[in-house]
């Protein structure tokens, strides 16, 4: 039965073999699908460093070219070229994986009105910023780029704020019991205190980006 | 009547400044001012902070590496932060002016301390080195 169907019609060896227990059938589909496999990312190295040129040719980008700093402070365009309202820095960029897609987080020091003006600048000009990117990168594919607000500068200054209101009102009661000892103690003790204060704090204080 | 400053007796402090131990004696000796300007200097691997009096000798100056930060920690904003909480708590200023220079990432962080700390900003200004065509910049880097 076996013997004779293979040698009537092709396609059905392929189908019994695949059916059949057999040993040897087995080894030849999974070294093809092996072979097939496609990679469509970069390596992990290769993303950090592209993902670091960007940031500092955007960085560069800010500083130097006019149009953008016309995007970011509009006061540039009148003359006004050192006295800033608001600065605009890169504080990061991400890369995806493929190299496509490029998230910049923006961080803008200044008033409510200087964050709206940059930001909406620099998102006005997404597409000559992209376009510069690719004159001045030598990529297979130039990302795209999405500039995203970053407010953790923001937020954590504000808890480094509230940790030094802590400690300063921690060093006020150590201050007033020191007082009850005597001033010669006290200078000393309060050197002391302030030398011992900062490894904690740096230990304590926890960085998150 | 203003006393003439000798620059070599700033000098000497600078020098003593770069031995770790005498740190916290340069912390003491570092003079007091009550005007002046912060330099900030934010490079993509390093953020140093000067602070001068209004005619631009040097009082104190601080870095990233002398607050303990060492390789690519340098660069972080945190570093950037405690240079320059560092700078201004030593020599307690209350107004000042700011010029930044360099666009790394401790500039903000920087600015945004000198903000919170109670000095007061006269204005800030940035004071990177453009060149108005100058000589050709160097090769691409190629990645």
């Amino acid at each position: 039965m076996f013997t004779c169907r293979p040698l009537v019609s092709p396609p059905l060896p392929r189908r019994l073999a695949v059916a059949s227990p057999l040993a040897p059938a087995r080894p030849p589909p999974s070294s093809a699908s092996s072979l097939r496999v496609v990679r469509c990312m970069a390596k992990e190295r290769r993303v950090r460093m592209v993902a670091k040129q960007i940031q500092r040719e955007l960085a560069d980008m800010l500083t130097r070219d006019p149009v953008l700093q016309r995007a970011v402070l509009p006061e540039a365009a009148l003359g006004a070229d050192q006295y800033l309202s608001s600065l605009t820095t890169i504080a990061d960029v991400e890369l995806s994986n493929d190299l496509q897609v490029c998230k910049v987080y923006v961080s803008v020091f200044g008033d409510e009105r200087g964050k709206k003006v940059a930001i909406a600048g620099l998102k006005a000009k997404t597409k000559y910023v992209r376009s510069q990117i690719g004159k001045r990168m030598k990529l297979r594919l130039t990302p795209e780029i999405r500039f995203i607000e970053d407010e953790s500068m923001e937020r954590g200054s504000r808890i480094l704020a509230i940790l030094d209101k802590l400690k300063e009102e921690r060093e006020q009661q150590e201050g007033n019991e020191e007082e009850e000892d005597g001033e010669g103690a006290n200078l000393s003790e309060e050197e002391e205190g302030d030398w011992d204060a900062d490894e904690p704090d740096e230990e304590d204080i926890i960085y998150v980006k | 009547m203003t006393k003439a400053i000798p620059k070599i007796g700033s000098r000497r402090k600078v020098r003593i400044g770069l031995r770790r131990n005498a740190r916290f004696s340069l912390r003491k000796s570092a003079r007091r001012i009550t005007k002046g300007v912060i330099h900030v200097q934010a490079s993509f691997n390093n953020t140093i902070i000067t602070v001068t009096d209004p005619q631009g000798r040097v009082v104190f100056w601080s870095s990233a590496g002398t607050c303990g930060f060492k390789s690519s920690r340098k660069a972080s904003p945190y570093a950037g932060q405690r240079t320059a909480v560092d700078a201004i708590r030593t020599v307690g200023l209350q107004r000042a002016e700011v010029m930044v220079k360099g666009a790394g990432s401790g500039r903000d962080a920087a600015l945004r301390a000198i903000a919170k700390s109670g000095v007061r900003l006269s204005c800030i200004r940035d004071v990177t080195p453009m060149p108005h065509n100058g000589c050709r910049p160097p090769k691409k880097r190629r990645l």
